[in-house]
């Protein structure tokens, strides 16, 4: 399916996150009670059942906590694009993030690898994929 | 009333086949229905005997059918049940709800069914996982399906303790061979090597396509109902021994525990305390094995051995025809065929009552004559587990 962009769908709760991946801003929701840092995100704090929260720029620092290598694609964008590698990215912030690991350095990957934001352009919008830092 | 005074109250009394496999030019209903009809039958009932009927997860039809919603298979049964419930996600909690309905009167026979034509279909299993991202920004990352998330899950356990092919080789092999005195197992005429193992191809890294489990036309139900009326029924009766339950809940992507604790461990817990016995009482295993690293994660959490131990406690054929500990008697989903929990449940069921033919435990396997069966069901991610001790009485 060449051609096909893929972008972002924001809900009622992601909205708000999406709008900061315009400006290349990685944000989160922080329960204003608690302190708990949340993803995805959602009105109520899973841990302390607060509903106030403030949304935070995230470094963009984080480690892998877990990845798979696709080597077979389920989704006919990504067949022309395998191998790729998928990771939960555990962030400095707290909340674990799903997204891609890109750019050199794919074979010695583990889970504890510290990764880094970077912006890929989706419409007009920026999706968050990590790079190995350094 | 607690689950301890339940143990031994409930039984399974019939098990329904159907074609199964590749079958072509069948309807998901047509397997439903099959299956229904011949558990019914083979529990020695008639239709009119169901009062309570449970599907599993219900599914988006395939080449354009109608979707078969409990309502539908009702009807089509041409019963009408008082009980009746289907899952929306995989949690594995059907039979707690097939012992509440008999428990409180509700019912006296419960139908639980499972069918799909997923093979013929093509259900690629990709729009069937769920998570808390929308559906179309994972899509953005290309992260489609359970075999990626098992994946993870399994990379996880990894860096956690001592596991991978190693390990998974043993369990992959092992059922096929068990698939290999199945007449019914999709996989009977393909024997596995190690070799064989390690020239799968990868599909979601670390995972060949030798550890995941088929994708299956056909479909299988059970009946279940008290131990009383199950002693007026033709089968030596299998009661329900233990039970546990557990919905860690958690996605893949966000859990806290990926490599354990998982819901086995507190499933399984809840099971032997019900049950009153230990692992050293269990014959044999049907463990729910969507991936090999499932059977895996179920028996360490279930305490057969310590984290990491795996890969010396599968060696040579452990769980194997003739070994320490027969795992997925019927050669399970990963060979056998993908009927979700029934799969594992109804092998323990008729390997109880002594209807296993080739395969059946025993003299002819080199195993003791099984008297209790431990049956693992696991849902979403490791999101939901149920741990199910059988005994033939």
């Amino acid at each position: 399916m060449s051609g096909e962009v893929l972008v972002p769908h924001p809900t009622g709760d992601t909205k708000e996150f999406w709008e900061g991946c315009k400006e290349k801003r990685l944000r989160f929701q922080q329960c204003t009670a608690c302190g708990h840092v949340r993803w995805p995100p959602s009105n109520l704090c899973p841990n302390c059942h607060s509903f106030d929260f403030r949304w935070i720029e995230a470094s963009g620092r984080g480690k892998i906590y877990t990845f798979t290598v696709y080597h077979m694609a389920f989704y006919p964008f990504w067949e022309d694009k395998v191998p790729y590698i998928t990771a939960v990215v555990e962030l400095e912030e707290g909340p674990k993030f799903l997204s891609n690991i890109v750019g050199a350095g794919f074979q010695n990957l583990s889970c504890g690898t510290p990764v880094e934001v970077v912006w890929d352009k989706a419409g007009e919008y920026f999706v968050p994929r990590f790079r190995v830092v350094g | 009333m607690k689950l301890k005074d339940l143990k031994e109250k409930y039984a399974i009394v019939g098990v329904g086949y159907t074609p199964q496999g590749r079958v072509p030019g069948r309807t998901a209903l047509s397997f439903h229905l099959e299956a229904c009809a011949n558990a019914i039958a083979d529990a020695g009932l008639k239709k009119n005997d169901i009062d309570g009927l449970i599907c599993y997860r219900r599914f988006r039809s395939l080449l354009g059918e109608p979707e078969v919603t409990p309502y539908f298979l009702a009807q089509m049964l041409g019963i009408t049940p008082r009980y009746l419930t289907q899952e929306a996600n995989c949690a594995r909690t059907h039979l707690f709800h097939a012992m509440a309905a008999l428990e409180m009167g509700l019912c006296n026979y419960v139908l639980i069914s499972y069918a799909d034509n997923a093979l013929s279909g093509r259900r690629t299993f990709t729009e069937e996982d769920t998570h808390g991202e929308p559906p179309g920004d994972l899509l953005l990352y290309g992260q489609t399906g359970f075999t990626a998330d098992y994946a993870m899950a399994a990379r996880r356990a990894m860096a956690t303790f001592r596991t991978g092919p190693e390990t998974w080789k043993e369990i992959a092999v092992a059922q096929r061979r068990w698939a290999s005195l199945n007449p019914r197992a999709a996989l009977r005429n393909k024997p596995l090597t190690y070799e064989d193992y390690y020239r799968s191809p990868m599909v979601t890294e670390p995972f060949r396509l030798c550890d995941a489990c088929l994708i299956s036309d056909g479909g299988r139900a059970i009946v279940v109902t008290s131990v009383e009326r199950a002693r007026d029924l033709k089968h030596p009766v299998v009661a329900i021994m233990g039970l546990g339950l557990a919905n860690p809940s958690y996605d893949v992507h966000q859990s806290p525990s990926l490599a354990g604790p998982t819901g086995a461990k507190e499933a399984g817990r809840q099971a032997f305390q019900m049950a009153g016995i230990t692992l050293e009482d269990i014959d044999a295993c049907q463990i729910y094995d969507c991936f090999t690293y499932t059977v895996e994660i179920t028996l360490q959490e279930y305490g057969f051995f310590g984290p990491g131990e795996g890969e010396s406690w599968f060696k040579d054929g452990a769980t194997a025809p003739g070994g320490k500990m027969p795992v997925n008697t019927s050669g399970g989903l990963l060979a056998e065929a993908y009927f979700m929990g029934l799969t594992p449940l109804s092998e323990g069921v008729m390997q109880l009552m002594g209807r296993c033919q080739d395969r059946q435990l025993g003299v002819k396997t080199g195993h003791k004559e099984p008297e209790i069966i431990l049956v693992s069901d696991n849902g979403g991610v490791l999101q939901s587990h149920c741990c199910t001790i059988l005994r033939r009485l």
